[in-house]
């Protein structure tokens, strides 16, 4: 089974990519799940018809209150299959203002492999869409735990989201060498300001050691498809953003780096790295 | 002579990649423990992860509770907890012993629910119609200090939520604070020899914050006059709370605790001074010394033999600084080392005071760690050490003859309290030197590096 997390900042689009990128996957024949690891539980939306689906740490805090474990959750109150045929889950966090939300996410992927949902559901590639940054070290468990191997970055030409991306790539250097976890490419979310991106993000992935993977343009299909809680290659399959998740998929099967990221220790110089190019791009 | 004293404060001599630094102390949450667990007629529920509970049960055993009198509980948090916060099975638990026959439930939390963000005292506050006793909860997590930080944390609270205002002051009283924040493993008998003194100098006392300490006394506190601050290591926040709050005037602040012939004989005369019954004070100097004189003429402690041999001091301030003095004045030793586990200015200000008024010049260490002890004694080679267990073992392969266990960190079992302050203390302090002394000889091996 292949297991891909998706990471980034906060509202960069990860949800929007993870989906697209579980139903392109679909759509080549793969069983998918996608399992939201946000407290926020909003990943698995586009795939689920715009609808909130019940997350797994809800039903066990429930287990919890009536005395029991984990193993009295039922699969099918926590996996949903979505109308396009994609395995859907979302962690979900504890209530608001209480508990960790980083450690809740790595139970619920436990509870997840306790009860055999992979081999129960013959997935094959699992997509982690997990929470915008590396807020604290219990959002990086996915990794160290080995439940997230390939890690793909998704930034844009946002500064933030680029100090983000590189902030993540430190938590990956640190945890790769624990396991088989590594950092296989770098994914642009494009926020508009294409020649920039096209300029810096592949120089970024280059200074990162890891590959360029793909470039999703800002487009409004794309945006349609949420409000319409579908993804791309379902509610426009003959798009040219059909195309571009179906590339992204075929990129993604085909890769098979997974690199100790050599991030940007100083800040200064990935400011200056990012200065540079953003001179370059006005000229 | 002549020389500054070479100061270290916390972590300032090594990196820590150089070396493991084992600290002395336990966490905040042992020393919460240690002061929720001497108000009697009370239980103490630890919110925390069942580990964390063995530091209750240390404190159980340094507070001498006896468990036909007194409950610990504890919520046994696990990893669903730290998910989920564990509100609702603290909020279970209170609910569970909602009958006990006791005056407060003392509720500590440690680190796993603070991180998480655990209320207790949202939770207590909310639970409190529901049960017959005072619930009180104590934030102390281990991660706020060591556990003298603990012992300052509970007594904060303890305080502002028992004491009461409006109660009038009894002339010559005082409020005893923080005695079991000292290093000697049978404490209470520091503070048997306190209470004994008080008596027959006629202060009454108000309450002792804390040990065997009835919820009344507490809350009665405001009555007291004085404040008698029996630790250098904690309760200073504490007495100036008393002081601030209550106008509760802090006596013999400021000099070292009564170990010794001269700290004792300055202690209480303050005292005296303070309460006006000097007379009083100067007798039970005066018995006392005479008392401390004949014994050693009966019993002539060959220990005496150890005159300028260079002395290292490793121990908390409570114990530490007066017996600097002891050492130098009592034992005619010469300290060339004192390290202390704490190191906050007012432990600073009394022990250089200390060390100028003797002349002496020690290599000083502050805040002190395993690992900085042991390079210290490498350093300094001390023929004798006033410390612990733990000293017995970093002084090996070096050429220190003695190691004086006045301070054990190690349990060691003992049924007897033996006090160090006042003049008994003396002697025992004496004899502890006396049987090292002994020991020595007994060991074929230790016999030869103490004769050469
Ligand atoms: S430091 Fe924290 S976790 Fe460790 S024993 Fe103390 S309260 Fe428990």
């Amino acid at each position: 089974m292949r297991q891909i997390a998706i990471y980034g900042k906060g509202g960069i689009g990860k949800s929007t990519i993870s989906s697209n990128l579980s139903a392109a996957l679909h759509e080549m024949g793969h069983t998918v799940m996608q399992v939201g690891c946000d407290p926020k539980r909003d990943s698995t939306r586009i795939l689920a018809e715009g609808k909130f689906i019940p997350a797994v740490l809800e039903e066990h805090r429930e287990q919890l209150r009536i005395g029991k474990d984990e193993y009295a959750i039922n699969l099918k109150n926590i996996v949903f299959k979505s109308p396009g045929g994609i395995y859907l889950v979302e962690a979900g966090g504890p209530e608001p203002g209480i508990g960790c939300a980083g450690r809740g996410v790595l139970t619920a992927l436990q509870i997840l492999k306790d009860l055999k949902a992979f081999s129960t559901y013959n997935i094959d590639v699992a997509i982690y869409d997990v929470l915008g940054d590396v807020v604290c070290g219990g959002f990086s468990m996915p990794i160290r735990e080995g439940f997230a191997e390939e890690i793909y970055l998704i930034c844009s030409g946002g500064f933030m989201s680029i100090y983000a991306a590189n902030n993540i790539a430190r938590a990956v250097q640190r945890l790769a060498k624990r396991g088989d976890a590594g950092l296989a490419g770098i994914i642009c979310n494009s926020n508009g300001d294409e020649a920039f991106e096209h300029a810096f993000i592949p120089a970024f992935a280059k200074r990162l050691g890891t590959p360029f993977v793909q470039f999703v343009p800002r487009s409004p299909v794309i945006q349609a498809c949420e409000l319409g809680g579908r993804p791309v290659v379902e509610y426009a399959p003959d798009s040219q953003e059909a195309e571009i998740f179906r590339n992204l998929a075929k990129a993604i099967i085909e890769n098979d780096s997974r690199v100790i990221p050599t991030p940007i220790n100083d800040l200064a110089e990935l400011e200056t790295m990012y200065r540079q190019c953003l001179v370059k791009d006005k000229k | 002579m002549g020389q500054e004293p070479i100061k270290e404060m916390a972590g300032s001599s090594t990196s820590s990649s150089e070396a493991c630094t084992d600290p002395y102390l336990r966490c905040a949450f042992n020393g919460a423990a240690l002061t929720a667990l001497g108000i009697s007629h009370s239980a103490l529920l630890a919110h925390s992860p069942q580990g964390c509970e063995y530091l209750v049960n240390n404190a159980f055993a340094s507070q001498e509770c006896d468990y036909m009198e007194t409950m610990t509980l504890c919520t046994k948090l696990c990893v669903d907890e730290i998910v989920h916060g564990g509100e609702d099975i603290l909020a279970r638990t209170i609910r569970e012993v909602k009958d006990l026959p006791i005056s407060a439930l003392f509720v500590l939390s440690a680190c796993g629910p603070e991180i998480v963000g655990d209320d207790i005292v949202g939770v207590c506050e909310a639970l409190q119609p529901e049960v017959k006793f005072r619930l009180v909860p104590i934030e102390s997590a281990g991660f706020r200090g060591s556990q003298y930080d603990g012992i300052d944390i509970a007594m904060d609270t303890i305080l502002k939520k028992l004491v009461k205002d409006d109660v009038e002051k009894i002339p010559g009283s005082v409020c005893l604070v923080a005695p079991h924040a000292n290093a000697n493993p049978t404490w209470p008998a520091d503070l048997a020899w306190v209470k004994q003194v008080l008596f027959r100098m006629g202060i009454k006392v108000v309450a002792t914050l804390t040990h065997r300490t009835p919820i009344a006394e507490i809350e009665n506190i405001a009555s007291a006059e004085t404040s008698l601050l029996l630790s250098h290591d904690a309760g200073q926040k504490a007495a100036d709370y008393l002081s601030a709050t209550f106008g509760i005037e802090q006596v013999c602040k400021g000099i070292p605790l009564p170990i010794g012939m001269t700290n004792t004989q300055r202690w209480l005369t303050a005292l005296g001074d303070r309460f006006d019954i000097l007379k009083t004070a100067e007798e039970i100097v005066a018995e006392g010394e005479r008392m401390v004189m004949a014994t050693c003429r009966r019993k002539w402690p060959m220990a005496r033999f150890m005159y300028r041999t260079p002395a290292a001091i490793v121990a908390d301030a409570t114990v530490g600084i007066p017996l600097v003095r002891f050492v130098t004045e009592e034992m005619e030793m010469t300290p060339e080392l004192v390290a202390l586990y704490t190191s906050h200015r007012s432990v600073w200000e009394l022990l250089e005071g200390e060390l100028k008024s003797l002349g002496l010049n020690p290599k000083v260490v502050y805040g002190t760690d395993v690992y900085k002890t042991r390079k210290s004694l490498q350093e300094v080679r001390p023929r004798v050490v006033f410390g612990s267990t733990i000293e017995r073992h970093a002084s090996e392969g070096l050429p220190v003859a003695y190691v004086v266990e006045v301070v054990r960190m190690m349990r060691q079992f003992r049924m007897i309290n033996r006090e160090y302050f006042g003049y008994t203390g003396i002697l025992n302090l004496l004899e502890c030197v006396q049987n090292e002394w002994v020991m020595g000889w007994r060991s074929k091996e230790r016999r030869y590096e103490a004769k050469w």
